[in-house]
């Protein structure tokens, strides 16, 4: 079944890619469906529209409803520049810069620690736990 | 002050400041300070005030401009801001193409994600009260691990201030991808590139991803994944642990 899959989504990376205007099709579809859940959602758990889309476009594509080509290429290019996307929110910080002043270097040295808290243990607590199934695995093998 | 109440003002000076940001990285070996978007944002924040001393019009005016061309338009900046909607579900892709990793580890990864993230928290509150800061500034940080959109009405329910939060979330992105990669070398975490993937996504939401997804497939998918799962566990997590330390 695994190596099926696997096999699946090398055959699937083969094909043409999908004209980029059924590639934006897709895109809008999901987005737009998104966009209903996430008003649907209580406020109390807001989850945001792009997380549903990322979750719908994952199942869809999961159960071959949608096909890798007829999505990679518009994908690839939007995470391949979503550095500039970004540059506005960055440049937005222009509105909070009165809130840096008042607890300036203190707020931003605690936002930096935090970063890298965050980086750090995620990633050390992972391998732990992988390390620990992958030698449980070897054991029952 | 009317060249400013233009649509394309805000794209424009984004566009700008984010390749001569790229060309500075390409020009010093990719020296992590100049990282295009660090230094596109920099760039960008002083035109802006720049243009606010000059023209001596209040920074909202300067702000409004670059964000939605100005009083008579809709679109700016926040055009290319939207494209991150789009641009996020597009990791649906490097998750689907490791299928594989995601089917032999999902329990792995779950509780990776929800152990790391509480331990996190721990952590950050501990450092917070040794650097004295105060309550709120302390719930502004907390749910800083999630997206925007969730982490903004978390920060305000615990009584956060949201645009520290909003702040926060933002320099995460940035730092990571300054020196994300180079960190987990340092410390000789680079074993598993489940755990990198997992981290990067975790600490520099989709930015950390798209800087996953240069590194390897498995990175990429593991970033992709985190990004969703820790922005539904933080909407639980972050209030629970909010009450335990009797922020709220």
């Amino acid at each position: 079944m695994n190596k099926t899959e696997k096999e699946r989504i090398a055959e699937e990376e083969q094909k043409d890619a999908s004209p980029v205007i059924i590639q934006l099709g897709i895109f809008a579809a999901v987005l737009f469906v998104s966009n209903i859940l996430s008003v649907i959602m209580p406020k109390a758990f807001p989850v945001p529209v792009p997380v549903w889309g990322l979750i719908i476009l994952y199942v869809l594509l999961t159960t071959h409803v949608v096909k890798l080509h007829q999505v990679e290429k518009l994908s690839g290019f939007l995470i391949g520049i979503i550095g500039v996307f970004f540059v506005p929110s960055g440049i937005q910080m222009y509105k909070s810069l009165d809130l840096i002043k008042e607890d300036g270097i203190t707020l931003i040295i605690a936002i930096i620690a935090s970063t890298i808290i965050l980086l750090i243990t995620v990633t050390f607590t992972a391998r732990l736990f992988i390390s620990i199934s992958k030698k449980i695995r070897n054991r029952r093998a | 002050m009317q060249f400013i109440n233009n649509t394309f003002f805000g794209i424009f000076v984004s566009v700008v400041v984010y390749l001569i940001g790229l060309y500075l990285f390409n020009r010093f070996n990719n020296f992590f300070l100049f990282q295009p978007l660090f230094v596109g944002m920099i760039l960008g924040i002083f035109v802006l005030w720049i243009l606010e001393q000059t023209l001596g019009v209040s920074s909202t005016i300067i702000y409004d401009a670059f964000w939605h061309g100005g009083k008579d338009n809709f679109i700016g900046a926040n055009l290319l801001f939207w494209f991150l909607g789009p641009a996020t579900i597009s990791f649906a892709v490097p998750l689907y193409k490791r299928n594989d990793i995601v089917k032999d580890y999902w329990v792995e990864i779950l509780l990776s994600l929800i152990v790391g993230l509480f331990i996190s928290l721990i952590i950050i509150y501990l450092m917070c009260r040794a650097l004295n800061l105060s309550d709120s500034e302390i719930a502004s940080l907390l749910p800083q691990s999630a997206t925007t959109a969730i982490a903004l009405p978390l920060s305000t329910s615990i009584g956060g201030i949201p645009a520290i939060t909003a702040m926060t979330v933002i320099l995460n992105s940035v730092i990571v991808l300054a020196i994300g990669d180079q960190l987990v070398k340092w410390l000789k975490l680079d074993t598993d590139p489940i755990g990198i993937g997992l981290g990067l996504g975790t600490s520099g939401h989709t930015i950390g991803s798209a800087k996953a997804v240069k590194l390897g497939s498995i990175e990429g998918a593991m970033a992709s994944i985190a990004v969703i799962v820790v922005g539904i566990v933080t909407n639980i997590v972050v209030p629970l642990f909010a009450r335990l330390i009797g922020l709220k």
